[in-house]
């Protein structure tokens, strides 16, 4: 069963993650992206880690997919408005990407499935269990993330108002 | 830690600064603030201090702090014209470098993959919003935007490297790393995920083939922020760089494949086209920025031999940070200068330079005095920093002698166009006799940082003799 539900979901992942790259339509590119982010949720509940789980979904395919959206409409997306890209930075652009792929398709050959992590324990992923490792071993990095956050949030108040020359 | 909780204090103090209106004394406090967390962070010295598994306040760390947070000092005292000039807003702008030194502060002193992480981003984000502080010029748009977007890229790359990194070994410590490569065979995906590292470092560093963003980046961001970038940003950079590489993977072999350590020739590879193009392209700019720009990506070129040799000699942490300074200081000391001709004339082109050695002596001796330390001169700190940095990689490893020779071919095409700007200053032009005006205070600022470059330049053990941390 669970072998059933882990081969529809990679192909669901798969088929999403290469239709978002081939469809000419900017709009459906973010569709299928977000039909990608909910198969990976799948597989991150296959893992038995409920919480990522859902907050993929909230946070990626809800949140920044919407963001996505609005940005295409506004932008007004469509063949003519688009650069000319050189030919010769396709082709670098296209021997890079392949390179760091056989890198990591070689990196990974061979390799032989592990035990299943969420068999070992049954507490791994869940909401409780991540709770208590985030304010115990993780609880600096926790903190000093609210820094990020709240450069973020000057940032983005101070690219929304007037410079003081302006005003 | 005290210093990153007192620098973090500090932004929000500058973050308020326009709500509770205390703006005009804000510069004080803030200069006050980066004074006591300097005494703050001097009262670590020796003590290995570990906090919470994450930080190990090590006599690296405090070094390394110190140095950035001196750099940051000597930056709040020259960009200060820029903001009483009422185009920026000091508060935001104070509160955003401040974060952002805060990240620097944790790139020095993490002992955990997931602090790195988190240092690189509080370090970089602030960065790019005030790259495009500029909002009405479309250069400064296009800086901000491309650093935003090369750099979430490699990010994402950097973040791949840390996973597959945690994968093979089972941890984000990097002392456990360590050991966790001394115990066993490592498997493939291993070695994938340093390469990934090296690349992601790469970026954050402007090491070639990954500079491509940071001659556009820095000439349309804002100059003091570009100064901001060049310094601060690098000496984290290669700090964070060297803490990570020389702790975690010093044992990370592949013997079937090669001697030494596996990443060791990427990093060659690197150092090899960072020293030979960085040079070169800088030889053809006729923009100043530019040329500093691509000056800043050609050191650092010589500034990751340190990171290569780093598992084998242990003077390489001293040279690295006299190197970080001597570079910081001439390169803060350019930009100022820099800044006052591009204000005066409204060009950052080696034309505006000319006949700066007539009408202010002061600033073009200045800036001669930088591009010496910078092109490695006696007796300026900017020789002895070079001299350490090629006899510890000798030391480390004599077989190398080829690649200090390509070293010492960039120092010399790097002569070039130092030199270039210097002679455009000593040329005389009957239609630029206009004096730059400069105020006395900054004046007095520019020639202590002369001063600091040239006594370093005289007393390097000052610095070298950190060694035996």
């Amino acid at each position: 069963m669970e072998q059933i539900i882990f081969i529809i979901l990679s192909v669901l992942a798969v088929v999403g993650a290469l239709a978002v790259i081939f469809s000419s339509n900017a709009v459906y590119s973010v569709l299928f992206l977000v039909l990608t982010f909910f198969a990976i949720a799948g597989h991150f509940i296959l893992l038995n880690a409920q919480f990522l789980a859902i907050v993929n979904i909230i946070v990626y395919a809800g949140a920044i997919m919407v963001l996505f959206l609005f940005v295409i409409m506004l932008l007004n997306l469509n063949k003519d408005s688009e650069a000319p890209t050189p030919a010769l930075a396709r082709i670098a652009g296209a021997i890079a990407a392949g390179l760091l792929m056989v890198t990591i398709v070689g990196a990974f050959k061979g390799l032989s499935q592990g035990s299943d992590v969420a068999l070992r324990g049954g507490e791994i992923g869940t909401v409780s269990r991540l709770g208590q490792v985030l304010f115990s071993d993780f609880l600096l990095p926790f903190e000093i993330s609210s820094v990020l956050f709240l450069s973020a949030m000057i940032g983005a108040v101070m690219l929304g108002k007037k410079n003081l020359k302006d005003s | 830690m005290k210093t990153i909780i007192l620098l973090s204090v500090l932004g929000i103090v500058a973050m308020m600064a326009d709500i509770f209106k205390y703006r005009a004394v804000l510069w004080y406090l803030v200069l006050a603030g980066i004074g006591a967390a300097v005494g703050l962070e001097l009262l670590e010295w020796n003590q290995n201090m570990p906090y919470y598994g994450m930080l190990l306040m090590d006599n690296y760390a405090v070094a390394f702090s110190c140095i950035i947070l001196g750099l940051l000092f000597v930056w709040f005292l020259v960009s200060r014209d820029s903001y009483t000039g009422q185009e920026f807003n000091d508060a935001d702008h104070y509160a955003l470098i401040l974060f952002s030194s805060v990240g620097a502060l944790l790139m020095v002193s993490f002992v955990d993959l997931s602090l790195m992480f988190l240092g690189i981003e509080i370090l970089s984000i602030p960065l790019y919003i005030l790259a495009g502080s500029r909002k009405k010029d479309l250069s400064s748009n296009e800086s901000s935007l491309k650093y935003f977007l090369m750099g979430s890229f490699t990010t994402g790359i950097l973040l791949f490297g840390i996973t597959l990194v945690y994968g093979a070994t089972g941890t984000f410590h990097i002392e456990r790393i360590a050991s966790a490569i001394g115990n066993s065979t490592m498997p493939v995906y291993f070695y994938t995920g340093i390469a990934l590292l090296v690349v992601g470092f790469g970026f954050k560093v402007s090491a070639v083939p990954f500079h491509f963003w940071t001659p556009d980046v820095y000439q349309g961001a804002p100059t003091f922020i570009t100064a901001y970038m060049s310094t601060i940003v690098k000496t984290a950079g290669f700090a964070g760089f060297y803490r990570l590489f020389s702790t975690s993977f010093s044992n990370a072999r592949m013997p079937e494949l090669m001697e030494g350590t596996t990443w060791s020739i990427l990093v060659i590879v690197l150092i090899v086209l960072t020293i030979v193009i960085g040079n070169l392209i800088a030889a053809y700019q006729t923009n100043a920025k530019r040329m500093l720009a691509y000056s800043g990506v050609a050191q650092a070129g010589y500034m990751l031999m340190a990171v290569l040799v780093s598992q084998v000699e242990d003077n390489t942490k001293s040279s690295l940070m006299l190197y970080m300074a001597s570079y910081g200081l001439a390169t803060l000391a350019a930009f100022t200068v820099l800044y006052y001709v591009q204000k005066s004339k409204g060009s950052d082109e080696f034309e505006a330079f000319t006949s700066l050695g007539k009408t202010n002596p002061l600033l073009a001796a200045v800036l001669t005095i930088s591009m010496l330390s910078l092109a490695g001169i006696p007796p300026t700190a900017g020789f002895f920093a070079k001299f350490y940095l090629f006899t510890s990689v000798l030391k480390a490893n004599p077989s190398l002698l080829w690649l200090v020779g390509v070293a010492i071919f960039g120092s010399l095409v790097s002569v070039y166009y130092y030199f270039k700007l210097i002679i455009s200053m000593y040329g005389s032009d009957e239609k630029s006799t206009a004096e730059v005006p400069t105020n006395m205070a900054y004046q007095f600022i520019l020639v202590a940082i002369v001063l600091i470059i040239l006594f370093l330049g005289i007393q390097p053990g000052l610095i070298t003799n950190l060694a035996n941390l």
